[in-house]
């Protein structure tokens, strides 16, 4: 539980800038930080406030190379205990100037990782409202992953193939070789066979159509 | 000398596995737990089982003692038992024909499915970036992830039947994968398909078996599972109920296709099919109900993650809105609060209303969805929301093929066995060239279910175009065999292969109340279409913009579609 805190007083120097009248240049921050970190969560405080206020200031600085940004550029207000706030950026030659949203929306994409990361949250849990977060851009391979197990299974099935056709090809060129000869002797033996060629000691013992059931097909 | 004999399996359990793998299919999973639920839980046993002992075992006997007796295909062997009826054959082969075109279809997709669950991140389970980086693509935005994977990346689909589009390249690949592995497994007839029944047959079960210890170890699977078996029995006194239990164990069974026959065709004479009948037939029922535990216990997993991430985009609302400490609320006590700020806060309140989303757990869980969006996208989703979810998908995928593959076994198997009782056809080609012309020639016609509209003539296949006839040829097979050819006769040949004439059970069955039973389903049938007046389709339109979007994005155009004889 921490304390309801409706406007942080700043120090009077920079008294002229409040951002409760300068709204158009001030974005909403957002933190979701115990939904986020469950039970690893931290507490928010005036320190935790102070890093943030450090970490948009080195937003800016890095955006823009020649300005050298403080963190007393950094104006807070409306804080509330759902842990959000208003912050708006100052010039540092002049403190009573505010910056404009499109730069500051500009510095804040641009750092957006490292601020996260300074915080230990994600875009979902840090909120920036009215700045969209950049989305990591997919990692799109050379050759999509599908077709690399596609190639490797239908290769297989190719193979599989071609090995039953190649052996059961070279199983009946040996089997018609086979035949040749036996065929040669049979023509020797006389006319042991019944005209239509089929034997009683079938090997396989199939049924054998010589004794068939004929009534099987019906009378109309 | 040309070799007569007939090619037969090693032994009956190859057979018995055959007729398992091809009677457990998809259907089995994907519409069985369907029908459970749209009729009352567990109560819709009743009719199931009812049915099962009615129509379902007698019918399956009956097909397998005419294959096993005339011991040819479809077409054969009704041209013996009467030469006018050799239509019913030929009938049974065209069907078949048709089953195959399109239902390998279903194999390429499991197979992309497959493919794409080899990715540290499931491509279903995120939405695509837009083009600038900022957020998702609206289309993705308005549906669900897994939903626009489906519809835009597996399928590509265009928005009507009539914009065909072109041919999707990666479906197509898929799909000739698919019948390159039903060649592979029909290719040596019955030698090779024998074989590979002990692999297609089983696998299943130990994948449903992983995943009904996963899927009742979920979180809230049990509420999936509650629902299912708490038995609505006033849903008994609605005639719908036994329709559905009808045609569910009509279909399941694959009766009528000519697959059953082909399969008997190769038994030995002596063969006891009447037992094995019944053991299969209990065995695709059993495998209904244990689908229907695995898929309730994910249904029951999906429903209360949806619940709770409402609940939770609810509570962050309301913390949003009124700017309240994050432990104020919780997940238990968000109705508290509704209530507490809608009194202490009236108006911001009323302006919050429109947003925020009512949690439902029984909604959730009513949502019931059959066939192919049940299988490719409720249970991605599901799978998507699991630890170690690439195991899951492929896992589940992996058996989603099996299934797929073993009804094609049987189907294929459906429209060579006749073909190769035409001597003509036997003496010019080899088992080997006859079996690749027609997987080629069903893979190019199948083709045709790849383009961008395919799912559309897809779905219009699978509502009609085996149904009806099936209905019709099975009427026609038991009218033939109890009136036609004669129960004494049938009789005699069972005590010929079996030793003992069937006892009254199957008599009764087969000469009063399966034929009895099929009329008027097949009444039902015809009155149904004629009261639904133009079938409708539903159309995916990616062009709806999110304003006035409901959550799902379908339209319904109207267009006649030609019922299939």
């Amino acid at each position: 539980m921490f304390p309801l805190l409706l406007l942080l007083c700043l120090p009077p120097a920079l008294a002229a800038v409040d951002c409760n009248t300068e709204y158009k240049n001030g974005y909403q921050v957002r933190l979701s930080i115990k939904t986020a970190l469950g039970d690893q969560a931290y507490d928010w405080n005036e320190s935790e406030m102070f890093l943030f206020r450090a970490t948009i200031a080195f937003a800016m600085r890095k955006f823009n190379k020649t300005e050298a940004y403080e963190v007393s550029n950094i104006v807070v207000c409306n804080q509330t205990p759902r842990v959000s706030f208003w912050f708006i950026v100052t010039s540092p030659e002049d403190p009573a100037q505010a910056i404009s949203k499109n730069i500051v929306e500009q510095a804040v994409r641009e750092s957006r990782n490292r601020i996260n990361n300074a915080f230990l949250l994600t875009d979902k849990s840090l909120e920036f409202l009215g700045i969209p977060p950049t989305l990591a851009a997919p990692i799109i391979p050379a050759t999509p992953p599908w077709l690399i197990v596609f190639g490797v299974v239908i290769g297989a099935v190719c193979a599989g193939i071609v090995a039953l056709l190649v052996t059961s090809f070279v199983k009946r060129r040996r089997e018609k070789k086979a035949k040749v000869v036996p065929e040669e002797e049979d023509q020797a033996k006389g006319t042991d066979k019944a005209v239509t060629g089929e034997t009683f000691e079938d090997r396989n013992g199939v049924y054998n159509l010589g004794f068939a059931d004929d009534d099987r097909f019906t009378q109309l | 000398m040309e070799k007569d004999e007939r090619p037969s399996w090693d032994n009956p359990m190859q057979f018995v596995l055959a007729c398992v793998s091809y009677a457990v299919g998809l259907g089995n999973v994907w519409r069985f737990p369907y029908l459970c639920q749209m009729h009352g839980g567990g109560g819709f046993m009743i009719p199931y089982m009812i049915m099962l002992v009615l129509e379902g075992i007698p019918l399956f006997s009956m097909e397998l003692a005419i294959g096993q007796k005339m011991r040819m295909g479809s077409i054969g062997a009704w041209t013996a038992i009467n030469p006018y009826l050799g239509g019913v054959g030929i009938a049974s082969v065209i069907t078949s024909l048709y089953l195959c075109l399109y239902y390998n279809v279903i194999n390429a997709w499991s197979f992309w499915y497959l493919f794409h669950s080899f990715q540290s991140v499931l491509p279903w389970a995120t939405c695509p970036l837009n083009s600038n980086q900022t957020g998702y693509l609206e289309e993705c935005e308005v549906a669900t992830p897994t939903q626009y994977f489906f519809y835009r990346e597996t399928l590509n689909i265009s928005s009507s039947i009539d914009d065909s589009g072109g041919v999707h390249m990666g479906q197509a690949l898929c799909l000739v994968l698919a019948w390159m592995i039903v060649y592979l497994f029909i290719v040596k007839g019955v030698k090779s398909t024998g074989k590979v029944v002990y692999f297609t047959a089983t696998f299943p079960y130990l994948v449903l078996f992983i995943y009904l210890i996963r899927g009742v170890t979920l979180h809230g699977a049990m509420n999936g599972v509650k629902y299912m078996f708490t038995p609505k029995l006033e849903q008994l006194a609605n005639p719908q109920t036994w329709i559905n239990a009808a045609t569910q164990i009509f279909f399941s069974l694959g009766l009528g296709f000519g697959s059953l026959i082909a399969f008997a065709s190769y038994n030995q004479y002596h063969n006891n099919f009447e037992r094995q009948a019944v053991i299969v037939s209990l065995i695709n029922s059993g495998t209904s109900v244990f689908a229907s535990i695995v898929t309730f216990s994910i249904y029951g997993f999906k429903a209360t993650f949806n619940y709770e991430s409402c609940l939770e985009r609810v509570r962050l609302l309301l913390l949003n809105t009124f700017d309240m400490a994050e432990d104020t609320i919780s997940l238990d006590n968000i109705d508290y609060w509704i209530s507490e700020l809608n009194r202490t806060h009236p108006d911001q309140f009323a302006s919050l209303a429109p947003k925020l989303d009512t949690c439902d757990l029984e909604a959730e869980l009513d949502t019931a969805v059959e066939g192919t969006g049940l299988a490719f996208i409720v249970y991605s989703e599901a799978i998507k929301n699991m630890p170690a979810s690439q195991f899951w998908s492929v896992l589940y995928f992996s058996m989603l093929l099996l299934l797929g593959m073993g009804s094609m076994l049987g189907n294929v198997t459906a429209i060579i066995t006749p073909l190769r009782d035409f001597k003509v056809l036997a003496r010019n080609f080899s088992n080997e060239t006859l079996n690749g012309l027609v997987c080629l020639f069903c893979l190019l016609l199948g083709l045709g279910f790849t383009t961008r509209s395919g799912n559309y003539w897809f779905t219009m296949f699978n509502e009609y175009g085996a149904t009806f006839s099936l209905l019709f040829i099975v009427l026609i097979e038991v009218v033939t065999v109890s009136y036609i050819y004669g129960l004494k006769r049938f009789e005699k040949d069972i005590e010929d292969m079996l030793g003992h004439r069937p006892n009254w059970y199957w008599k009764i069955m087969w000469a009063v109340v399966s034929p009895v039973l099929l009329i008027s389903l097949f009444i039902f049938y015809i009155v149904d279409y004629i009261r639904g007046g133009t079938p409708t389709y539903q159309a995916w339109n990616p062009d709806l913009t999110l304003i006035g979007a409901a959550y799902w994005r379908w339209t319904t155009l109207v267009t006649f579609c030609e019922a299939k004889t």
